[in-house]
C-alpha cells in the first residue's frame, strides 16, 4: 500500500490515504504510478526556495540485504567509506528526538491505530462510479421512480406558490449570471454556476413573504458527511465535504405511505455482473467507523432539506451528468442514513418515520432534481423494504444563451443581448 | 492695337452695386449673410499648445456626443496609460486621509440623521450606543420580526462558531472558514425577512464577490522623464474591489443632503505624491464597473458587505502596536469602495468629470470582521475631480461613518454572550432604506 507524507495541517481526524492504484485515470504520470511517494494530489511544501506545490522528488529503490543467520556480514562500516566488495552497512533507524514537521515521515498502513483486516469501500466527493445511477441504486439498496412526486409538481404548478413576474425575474437572473456578471465578454463556467444558483436561491427567498415556514431554514456550506453501513458482508462508507445544504427546523414530510414501502420488498436489486458493484470506490484499510451528519448535537436545524451541487474550478471534480447523478444519489442517501442513525439508533431497521432528503445539481444549464426516501436502515441483505428515489434528470433550464453575433456568410444572425 | 476697351471695374461695380442698393428698401434690415469662409480655429495636427487644447475640446466633444453610455465608457477608459492602483483594504498608514484628498470626500462621524435610529452620538470608548427610548422603533419594524431576526442571526454565529464541525483552517485563512458564510447567511436571512416591509428589496439583485472597479483622474503632475518629460499629465487612479456581497436595486435611494448644501468640514489637501503612501502604479485595462453591466435593470446600489482579510484583522494590529490604526483602515475601506461604487452608477448614468452630477448617488456599507461592524454612508455630488473641471467647484462627497460596535461578545457552550441589539437595529435600519416615493 501506498505511503503518503503528509505536511502542515493537524486534524482532529485521520485523514485517509488517497492514492488507489491502478486507477487509469491516475496513472498518468507514467513511470512514478508504482513509486511509494506517489502523491497525484500534490503535497504543501513550506521552503520559500522551491515550488509551493508539486510532487516529491522520485525515491530510489533500495535494495534488500539479505540476513542469513549465523553469517555475519562484513561491511565497510569500520573503514567509513566505500570499499568495493564489502556489503553495505545497515544503520539502526534514527529518530529525531523532537518532531520537525519538514522531515516527518507518517508509520505504515499496518502501524496505523485505525488499520482493520478488512477493506472499507468509500465514496468521496470525487467519485465517478462506472455504471453511475445503477451501481448507486444498488448501493443504497433503492428503487428508482422517473419523474418527481406529485405532491412537489402540485406545487410548483400552484400559481400561489409562484414569484411575482417569474419568468421576467428568471430571465434576468440568467442573463446576470451568463453575461453581465463580468467585465469580460462572458464569465467563466465555475464563476456563472454559483451566480446562478445563488441568485435562484435570493428569488426563492422573496418567496417568504407569503410563506413564512421558509425562514425556518439556513444554508451550510463546506461541511462533511460520514455516514456507514454494511452490505453483503462489505463495509461502506459515504465521506465528503459538500458544497451546500439546506437545514430545516421540522423533518420534511414521507413521500410515500407505510403501506406502499412494503410494497418494495416484492421489487429485486439490479446487478451488473460481471462488474462489482465496488468498482470506483477508494477502497483502504485503515478507516474510522463513525457516522456523522457534519453538526454537532443541539443543533437548532437538524433535518436536510435539500443538497445543491454546483460545477467548481476543481476540474478533477467535472462531472458527466450520469456520474452526478450517482454522486446526488450517494451522498443524499449518506446524509439521510447518518441522520436516521442518529435519531433512531445504529442497530439495523427499518424506519417507522422515513427519512426524506432532496438534492439538486446542476452546471449551469443541465438541472437534475432527486428526491430520496430512506424507509430502512438494514441494507446487509439484498432483500426486504427498499428505499426509494425519485429523480427529474437533465432539464434544461435555457436552451441556449448567446451574446456574440454570430456571422454566417456575412450576415449577422444573431443580435447582441 | 485693338485692345478691348476696358470699363473701369469700379464705375461697373459701383453702378451694380448703386442698382442693387436702389432696389432694396432703404428701411429693410441687413441680410443675414452666410460667412464665405469657416471659422479661424487653432490647427489640429499642428505641435502647438492651441493645436492640443483643440485635440482636447474635441475630444471631450466626443465624449459628449456618444451616443449610448458604452461608448462613453468606451471612449473615457480606452488609453491605457500608468496609473495608481487604490486598495480599499490596505497596510499604509493613515490611509483614509490620502484616500480623502483622492476621493475630495469629508468625513462626518456619527451617521446621517435619516439613519440615526433616534440617536446623535456613539460613545466612543467601547463602541456602545446610548439605547434608544423605547426599545426598537416601533414605526418600523415589529418586535416579532425583531426577535425573530435575533435568533437568525445568533443561529448564524453558532452554525459557523460552534455547531458545524470544522478542521482547523489553514494559515491566514480563518476569515474564509467561519466568518464569510455566517455573513452570507446573515445577509440573505435578513434580505428576506425584510423583504415585507422594504418592497425594494424584492426587487434587488443579491450579488456575492462580485467585482466593483472604477478609473478617476485627479490633480495633475509634470512627467519627469521619459519621451513626455516636461508634459503636464493628470494622475490617475483606479480601484478594483471585491466587496464579500452586494445588494443592488433598479430604483435610486434618497439623498441625505441636498446637493448644494456645504458641509463644514474641508477635504484635506496632500501635499506629497500618491507614490509616498506608498501607493504603487500599473498599466492595465481601465475599467468602471458597478457589479453587473450597463444593461442591468438593477443599476443602483443599495448596500456593501466588506469582510475584513485576515493580514487586518484587529489582533493583528494590536500585536503590531497599531491599535489607532483600526478605525482609519475601516475609514479608508469605506471611503475608497464606496466611491468606486457611487462613481461607477453615476458613470453608467451617462455622468462623467465634465458633465457633472445632476442629482447625488448614495449608497451604504457595512464593513466586518465577524464580530466587530461599523456603518457607512456616502454620498456622491461630484465626479468633477480633474484640474480642469474642480477650478470652481464648491461641492464635495461626503462620507459618513461609525466606529466599530460589537455583535457580540463571545460564543460558549452554544450559547452567543451578549448579543447587541443596537447593531442588529442598525443593520435593519440600513437595509430598510427606500426611496420615499415606495
Amino acid at each position: 500500500m501506498s505511503k503518503v507524507i503528509q505536511h502542515g495541517v493537524r486534524s482532529t481526524e485521520p485523514m485517509l490515504l488517497v492514492v488507489q492504484v491502478g486507477n487509469a485515470a491516475r496513472s498518468a504520470f507514467g513511470n512514478y504510478s508504482h513509486s511509494r511517494r506517489c502523491d497525484v494530489s500534490g503535497r504543501r511544501f513550506f521552503s520559500v526556495t522551491c515550488a509551493l506545490f508539486g510532487r516529491g522528488p522520485p525515491s530510489r529503490i533500495e535494495k534488500k540485504t539479505v540476513d542469513i543467520p549465523g553469517l555475519e556480514r562484513v561491511t565497510y562500516a569500520d573503514r567509513m567509506h566505500y570499499v568495493p566488495g564489502l556489503a553495505k552497512p545497515v544503520f539502526p533507524d534514527w529518530r529525531r528526538d523532537w518532531h520537525d514537521p519538514h522531515h516527518y515521515r507518517g508509520p505504515k498502513n499496518e502501524e496505523m491505530k485505525l488499520h482493520k483486516a478488512n477493506p472499507c469501500y468509500v465514496f468521496n466527493q470525487r467519485t465517478k462510479i462506472l455504471e453511475g445511477v445503477r451501481q448507486a441504486l444498488w448501493l443504497t439498496k433503492s428503487k428508482l421512480i422517473q419523474g418527481l412526486p406529485e405532491h412537489i409538481l402540485s406545487l410548483a404548478e400552484d400559481p400561489a406558490n409562484q414569484i411575482e413576474d417569474q419568468g421576467k425575474r428568471v430571465q434576468q437572473a440568467i442573463r446576470h449570471s451568463c453575461f453581465w456578471d463580468t467585465t469580460a465578454i462572458r464569465p467563466k463556467r465555475d464563476r456563472f454556476c454559483p451566480v446562478l444558483l445563488r441568485d435562484l436561491l435570493h428569488l426563492c427567498g422573496t418567496l417568504q413573504l407569503k410563506h413564512t415556514s421558509l425562514s425556518k431554514s439556513i444554508l451550510a456550506e463546506n461541511y462533511r458527511v460520514a455516514a456507514l453501513w454494511n452490505q453483503e458482508s462489505d463495509v461502506f462508507q459515504v465521506r465528503g465535504l459538500i458544497g451546500m445544504l439546506l437545514n430545516i427546523m421540522t423533518p420534511l414530510p414521507e413521500v410515500i405511505q407505510s403501506g406502499e414501502v412494503l410494497a418494495t420488498e416484492n421489487h429485486t436489486l439490479e446487478t451488473f455482473c460481471p462488474i462489482s458493484p465496488t468498482i470506483d470506490l477508494q477502497s483502504t484499510y485503515v478507516y474510522d467507523q463513525k457516522n456523522d451528519t457534519g453538526f454537532r448535537d443541539g443543533y437548532p436545524y437538524p433535518h436536510a432539506h435539500t443538497l445543491f451541487f454546483i460545477e467548481t474550478e476543481d476540474s478533477a471534480a467535472k462531472f458527466k451528468p450520469e456520474q452526478l447523478r450517482a454522486k446526488m444519489i450517494m451522498f443524499a442517501f449518506g446524509n439521510a442514513l447518518a441522520r436516521a442513525k442518529s435519531l433512531y439508533g445504529e442497530h439495523p431497521q427499518v424506519l417507522e418515520q422515513p427519512v426524506v432528503v432532496q438534492s439538486i445539481a446542476t452546471d449551469g444549464r443541465l438541472f437534475q432534481f432527486i428526491v430520496l426516501q430512506l424507509n430502512t436502515t438494514d441494507l446487509g441483505p439484498d432483500t426486504g423494504v427498499k428505499n426509494l428515489i425519485w429523480m427529474d434528470q437533465d432539464q434544461l433550464l435555457y436552451d441556449y444563451a448567446k451574446c456574440r453575433p454570430l456571422i454566417k456568410k456575412k450576415a449577422v444572425t444573431m443580435a447582441k443581448h | 492695337m485693338a485692345a478691348p476697351s476696358r470699363l473701369p471695374l469700379l464705375q461697373f461695380c459701383s453702378t451694380r452695386v448703386f442698382l442693387l442698393r436702389c432696389t432694396q428698401g432703404f428701411h429693410s434690415e441687413p441680410a443675414v449673410q452666410e460667412p464665405a469662409y469657416p471659422p479661424v480655429i487653432p490647427s489640429r495636427t499642428a505641435k502647438s499648445k492651441s493645436a492640443k487644447k483643440r485635440r482636447e475640446e474635441d475630444y471631450y466633444n466626443q465624449v459628449r456626443a456618444a451616443s449610448s453610455v458604452q461608448d462613453k465608457l468606451r471612449l473615457l477608459t480606452k488609453l491605457q496609460r500608468e496609473k495608481y492602483v487604490v486598495y480599499p483594504q490596505t497596510f499604509t498608514l493613515n490611509a483614509d486621509r490620502w484616500y480623502r484628498h483622492f476621493t475630495k470626500t469629508v468625513f462626518l462621524p456619527g451617521l446621517p440623521e435619516k439613519c440615526s435610529v433616534g440617536r446623535q452620538v456613539v460613545d466612543q470608548e467601547n463602541g456602545k450606543v446610548p439605547p434608544a427610548a423605547g426599545g426598537v422603533d416601533p414605526t418600523v419594524v415589529d418586535e416579532n420580526t425583531f426577535s425573530e431576526l435575533r435568533y437568525l442571526v445568533g443561529n448564524g454565529i453558532l452554525q459557523e462558531n460552534f455547531y458545524l464541525k470544522k478542521r482547523r483552517p489553514f494559515l491566514q485563512k480563518e476569515q474564509e472558514h467561519f466568518v464569510a458564510p455566517f455573513l452570507s447567511n446573515l445577509v440573505s436571512s435578513v434580505t428576506n425577512a425584510l423583504a415585507k416591509y422594504n418592497p425594494l428589496l424584492k426587487m434587488s439583485s443579491l450579488d456575492f464577490n462580485p467585482e466593483v472597479s472604477f478609473y478617476w483622474m485627479r490633480g495633475e503632475r509634470t512627467v519627469p522623464r521619459g519621451h513626455r518629460r516636461g508634459r503636464a499629465d493628470p494622475i490617475r487612479f483606479q480601484i478594483n474591489d471585491q466587496p464579500h456581497c452586494q445588494i443592488r436595486v433598479p430604483q435610486q435611494l434618497e439623498e441625505f443632503l441636498p446637493l448644494q448644501e456645504s458641509v463644514s468640514a474641508e477635504v484635506p489637501v496632500v501635499q506629497f505624491e500618491p507614490n509616498r503612501l506608498p501607493m504603487f502604479q500599473r498599466q492595465y485595462d481601465n475599467n468602471i464597473f458597478i457589479g453587473s453591466k450597463v444593461t442591468d435593470p438593477c443599476s443602483y446600489g443599495h448596500t456593501q458587505f466588506h469582510l475584513v482579510h485576515d493580514r487586518f484583522k484587529r489582533d493583528r494590529l494590536l500585536k503590531g502596536n497599531l491599535a489607532d490604526q483600526i478605525e482609519v483602515r475601516l475609514r479608508a475601506n469605506a471611503i475608497a469602495s464606496l466611491f468606486a461604487w457611487t462613481g461607477a452608477q453615476a458613470m453608467y448614468q451617462g455622468f462623467w468629470s465634465h458633465e457633472d452630477l445632476t442629482r447625488p448617488f448614495v449608497s451604504q456599507a457595512v464593513v466586518t470582521d465577524g464580530q466587530y461592524f461599523s456603518f457607512f454612508c456616502y454620498q456622491l455630488n461630484t465626479l468633477a475631480l480633474t484640474v480642469q473641471t474642480d477650478h470652481n467647484n464648491p461641492r464635495k462627497n461626503i462620507c459618513w461613518g461609525t466606529e466599530s460596535m460589537r455583535l457580540y461578545e463571545a460564543v460558549k457552550d452554544g450559547e452567543v454572550v451578549g448579543l447587541n441589539d443596537d447593531v442588529l437595529k442598525l443593520l435593519v435600519h440600513f437595509l430598510l432604506n427606500k426611496p420615499q416615493k415606495m
